[in-house]
């Protein structure tokens, strides 16, 4: 039940006064008097009135001007205008000008009192209907801001997008300046954006808000929103730096949606005009479900693209196996055929034929055993235990070390090879190069075609010595030159009847080079040949 | 008698080279190709009798070589494969390959296959005595190697005829698994379970008006197979 209605009378009849206070007090309303037009509006500008009740003849002032300056102040108040018989024209007058009723003095009680009922039922209605709008208004802005808020954040997947364009909104759409918010991630709360705090209070913020401490953390926990209507005294370490000397709410709104909370937004402001209102609050956590929504796609998204990459990485080591299982099933057929060819009693072969069949099986024990020392290799880069044996030596002994080798795969190409002579001497593991150099010239020979050439140069500068390898093959298109030093790559391209090989060697180069503090890198163009290179730091 | 021409298809030299030797010191004649492109190309062009594929290959892969051919011809495919996955070997003898052996493989065996695959092409001395068989719409001429439905011709690779024919002539006997792979494959097959599974269900998908209501090749689970008259 509401308070009483109030009623303010104004007379210069003090009688008069005291008589009608008790008759309405009688009626149960609260009831105020004045003597004058000037003590009457002071009262007016004090506080609210539902009726007031005027002299039309006052001795400070005319009665209509005293229900304008009533009016003004209280443009709903029931105004009621008393007028002795000589100023009924002023009454009409007063009627035009807004009063609710004139009475002719002496009063009749009972009438009075019907015109004030009749007066205040009016006010009731007025003032309902008017709530009621505004509340319509309000649920239209709460309605049309979410909307807002709601295109803008989902118009991104990208998590820091969509919490900087959130809390810009917050701020365009509800006036509040000072906002920031934290996301749960691995049983804690990591901060992901402020906006209008100083460089210095964003600073002070907690990055992380460690499981069960503070009002933030119990926010999130009960996903309920929780104001504080003055934190100035409220001693909580996480929203210290957001202090100021002067009075400041804090409204933390947690981002949930159907009961799962993924974090919260908070609030602050020190604006008596966006004090936390039931309204604003109502309004936050609608734009806080909206950020959870678009924050929720984001994350599902970021989890299905990881996936993805998971997915990829499977599917190359899938292949890698089967690739695996080729290259050693390949050399292992040659070798069991050709053994077994030669075992067979229901065929003799010739002598030629013979020594074809043991050239195979010596040839492809090779293949085997590089291939095992290639995966060897590969797990020892991809545990970190690759060993590196440095030693001072020339480019040009490495070279002359596996110059058999080399000679050998490049029977039908012309090998050049040209390092100068006063080439500084390096500190590197001289095997694990050499190996480098043959694998660089065995991918040559498989993507070039026969009689073209191979060269290896070398040249150095004050830190480094610079070796490349440069083939006249199909080249490589620029898309994949960084994809080709990855584990398992595999490029098309090699010509029909070579082996595929394991997509292993460029990776091993990779990661021999860069265990020895140098580069690997490519340069080529489709059908133009291409020129791998690598450098190794003179210290 | 003409020599018999094998084409193999494989993108290692060296295991082309090996296999060549070994066919054409059997008395073989011997085309090769090192993608499947080219593969595609001589069955085309030449007449063949039996191709050895690999799998891995550039360009068209095996898999593709296989299905391109079982489209138009019915010539017997061996699969030599550098993958020994189960899947794969299923899945190649769906595809209509007569056989899939894995690499390594012995020369014996791949000799005893390819024997196996031209025995099932149509061996006189395998012809049974009866003339012909006839169930519910499904007739079988022994003689022409001839199989119709309700009239209407049906084309088999040899391999399916085989199986289709060890089970006419003992229709309504339920065959074992080892019996069967015995007769139709070869003694080195008795381990091969999923060729006859694979190959009935080759014929059910021909033969029967429903494949999975089978009403002429019924299966009697974990013991093996037999054609019922009635």
């Amino acid at each position: 039940m509401k308070g009483k209605e109030s009623i303010l009378v104004v007379d210069d009849d003090l009688d008069f006064l005291k008589i009608i206070k008790r008759i309405l007090e009688n009626k149960n309303y609260e009831v105020d008097t004045a003597p004058s037009a000037n003590e009457g509006t002071c009262r007016l500008k004090e506080r609210f009135y539902n009726a007031a009740i005027l002299d039309i003849s006052l001795p400070d002032a005319d009665g209509t001007e005293l229900l304008s300056r009533c009016l003004d102040i209280h443009p709903d108040i029931v105004a009621i205008m008393l007028t002795g018989h000589s100023s009924v024209q002023n009454a009409v007058q007063s009627l035009n000008r807004g009063a609710f009723a004139y009475l002719e003095k002496p009063l009749d009680t009972e009438t009075l009192l019907s015109v004030i009922n009749r007066g205040l039922e009016k006010q009731r209605l007025v003032l309902e209907n008017r709530s009621l709008m505004e509340e319509l208004e309000q649920r239209n802005r709460i309605t049309n801001t979410l909307l807002s808020v709601s295109q803008a954040v989902s118009e991104s997947l990208d998590l820091q997008q969509i919490v900087d364009s959130s809390l810009e909104k917050v701020a365009y759409y509800t006036g509040i300046k000072a906002s920031f918010i934290y996301l749960y991630e691995n049983d804690r709360l990591v901060l992901k954006g402020t906006h209008g705090l100083s460089p210095r209070q964003s600073a002070q913020m907690a990055k992380e808000i460690q499981k069960d401490s503070g009002i933030i953390w119990r926010i999130f926990r009960q996903a309920k929103p929780i104001i504080i209507d003055d934190f100035t005294n409220l001693t909580d370490k996480n929203l210290e730096p957001l202090k100021k000397k002067t009075r400041q709410s804090f409204g933390g709104i947690p981002l949930s949606i159907l009961g799962e909370s993924i974090g919260v937004m908070g609030v602050v402001t020190s604006d008596t005009n966006h004090e936390m209102t039931d309204n604003n609050i109502e309004l936050l956590t609608g734009i806080g479900r909206e950020i959870t929504i678009a924050v929720r796609n984001a994350q599902l998204y970021e989890a299905a693209s990881s996936a993805k990459a998971l997915q990829e990485l499977d599917n190359m080591r899938t292949e890698f196996l089967a690739n695996v299982s080729h290259e050693l099933r390949t050399p292992l057929a040659v070798i069991k055929g050709s053994a077994n060819s030669l075992l067979q009693s229901d065929v003799i072969f010739d002598e030629s034929t013979r020594q074809y069949f043991l050239q195979s099986i010596d040839k492809d024990a090779d293949t085997l055993t590089r291939l095992v020392d290639d995966l060897l290799m590969m797990s020892r880069l991809e545990a970190e235990a690759l060993e590196v044996k440095r030693k001072l030596c020339k480019l040009s002994e490495v070279i002359e070390t596996i110059q058999d080798r080399l000679d050998n795969l490049t029977v039908k190409h012309q090998l050049q090879v040209n390092i100068p002579d006063d080439l500084p001497s390096v500190n590197i593991d001289d095997i694990r190069i050499g190996q480098v150099l043959t694998n660089l010239v065995e991918n040559a020979v498989k993507f070039s075609d026969d009689n073209t050439n191979i060269r290896i140069e070398a040249e150095s500068n004050d830190k480094d010595i610079i070796v490349s390898v440069t083939d006249q093959g199909s080249g490589i298109p620029p898309e994949i030159h960084e994809k080709i030093f990855e584990r398992f790559f595999q490029g098309n391209g090699s010509k029909a009847g070579r082996r595929k090989g394991t997509g292993l060697g460029l990776a091993i180069c990779r990661g021999i080079i860069e265990a020895h503090g140098g580069k690997i890198w490519v340069e080529s163009q489709p059908d133009q040949g291409a020129r791998f290179t690598f450098s190794l730091p003179l210290n | 008698m003409d020599k018999k021409r094998i084409l193999v298809v494989d993108d290692d030299t060296a295991i082309l080279r090996l296999l060549s030797t070994n066919l054409k010191a059997r008395g073989y004649e011997v085309l090769t190709a090192t993608d499947g492109e080219e593969a595609l190309e001589t069955v085309q062009k030449e007449y063949i009798d039996l191709i050895i594929l690999d799998i891995m290959m550039p360009k068209v892969d095996g898999v593709q070589v296989c299905r391109h051919i079982r489209e138009w011809s019915d010539i017997p495919i061996i699969i030599l494969s550098a993958r020994g996955d189960e899947n794969d070997k299923v899945k190649c003898l769906e595809l209509g390959a007569d056989d899939y052996l894995t690499k390594p493989f012995g020369i014996a065996e791949l000799m005893a296959r390819i024997n196996t695959a031209f025995r099932h092409r149509g061996d006189a001395s395998v012809a049974p005595a009866q003339s012909s068989f006839t169930c519910d719409g499904l007739e079988i001429n022994f003689a022409k190697r001839r199989v119709t439905v309700k009239g209407k011709e049906i084309t088999l690779t040899p391999t399916e005829y085989a199986l289709l024919q060890q089970l006419a002539v003992n229709s309504d006997k339920v065959l074992t698994h080892s019996m069967l792979l015995h007769s139709v494959w070869g003694n080195e097959y008795s381990s091969e379970k999923e060729y006859l599974r694979v190959f009935v269900g080759r014929l059910r998908r021909k033969l029967e008006p429903d494949p999975k209501n089978p009403r002429y090749i019924h299966t009697i689970p974990g013991v093996g197979y037999h054609l019922a008259t009635s």
